[in-house]
């Protein structure tokens, strides 16, 4: 891969994605939202983070794994209570990423 | 900083993660940390990688990290309401520090109404200096260090979602909405069977719209 291709991807990476993120920002604060849309966007984060955690935990390549022989599925579960319990990011984080690795090394 | 320090440590592994892989299919140090300085694109990042990897060209490369971040304009969407009379300056920095984790704590923090223009400045300000970090010791450390994954940190991207998640649930119709949309990117992948595939890097996109629309129709009342 040579050095100019590398360079012309960091390049066009950094404008591309601050356009996606602008863009939205810049009008969408300028204009009156009409209800129905607010509703619609107050569910949009949830929906995010349900997708994104799902396709990271169950999904393995693509494809649905039984969870309870998945190490991801397995240590979202306690990653969760624990954050439900403490509110701490940082500590569920690094009991997930403990758990982690317990359950891959005996699985 | 209460809020960012989190922010900080979960970027750091998975940073790092960017910054050996990067270094690993033919970027240079200081290339792999300026990609993360400049995109700070997270998943959008990973994926350049592996597209450049199969060989496609600049094209493929941005096309993919636009689709798998097309969701930074729900993300701005919602956030836009906040940041109503902003000048457009302070828009555009807290536009470019937009990323999943600084998108979750700074509503979860609004919603409890603590949230202001400075904390997400410095929310943005601290989880930028936790991925660009985390990228220049990766960068640096490949081939020092062994194998990341020994260190458990495949699971620190999943584990920072997981704890979003249950931060942003906070009620019934919210904890219908994430698991509606979970099972829906879990049953996406099926399409390709009836043979309608869907490319892999719009199931999120898709599933979190479906699933908003779905429950704005149905819960009409409020």
């Amino acid at each position: 891969m040579s050095d100019a291709f590398i360079w012309s991807v960091v390049i066009g990476m950094g404008l591309a994605n601050f356009a996606v993120r602008f863009a939205p920002i810049a009008v969408v604060s300028r204009m009156r939202i009409p209800r129905p849309f607010m509703r619609w966007l107050s569910f949009i984060p949830v929906a995010v983070m349900g997708s994104l955690v799902a396709g990271q935990v169950l999904l393995v390549e693509g494809d649905l794994v039984a969870p309870w022989s998945n190490p991801y599925a397995l240590a979202a579960v306690p990653t969760a209570l624990i954050y439900h319990k403490t509110r701490s990011f940082l500590g569920s984080v690094v009991a997930g990423m403990v758990i982690f690795i317990a359950l891959r090394t005996v699985m | 900083m209460r809020l960012g320090v989190p922010i900080f440590l979960g970027y750091m592994p998975v940073g790092m993660a960017f910054g050996i892989i990067a270094v690993s299919i033919g970027f240079g140090v200081w290339q792999s940390v300026t990609c993360s300085a400049t995109a700070l694109a997270g998943a959008g990042q990973f994926i350049a990688l592996a597209v450049m990897k199969t060989g496609e060209g600049l094209g493929a490369v941005l096309a993919a990290t636009t689709v798998v971040n097309l969701r930074y304009v729900l993300f701005g969407a919602t956030l836009s309401p906040y940041l109503r009379g902003m000048p457009l300056s302070r828009q555009a920095a807290l536009a470019f520090t937009l990323t999943d984790e600084t998108f979750a704590v700074n509503i979860a923090d609004r919603r409890e109404g603590r949230s202001t223009g400075w904390s997400m400045a410095g929310v943005g300000a601290i989880a930028w200096l936790g991925w660009v970090t985390g990228t220049l010791v990766g960068a640096v450390a490949t081939g020092l260090i062994g194998d990341p994954s020994q260190w458990g940190v495949d699971f620190a991207m999943p584990a920072m979602f997981t704890a979003l998640l249950i931060a942003l649930a906070e009620d019934r119709r919210h904890i219908v909405v994430g698991l509606f949309a979970g099972a829906l990117v879990v049953a996406l992948p099926l399409t390709a069977r009836i043979g309608i595939p869907i490319p892999a890097s719009w199931h999120v996109l898709l599933a979190s719209g479906v699933a908003a629309t779905t429950a704005t129709v149905v819960w009409r009342d409020e």
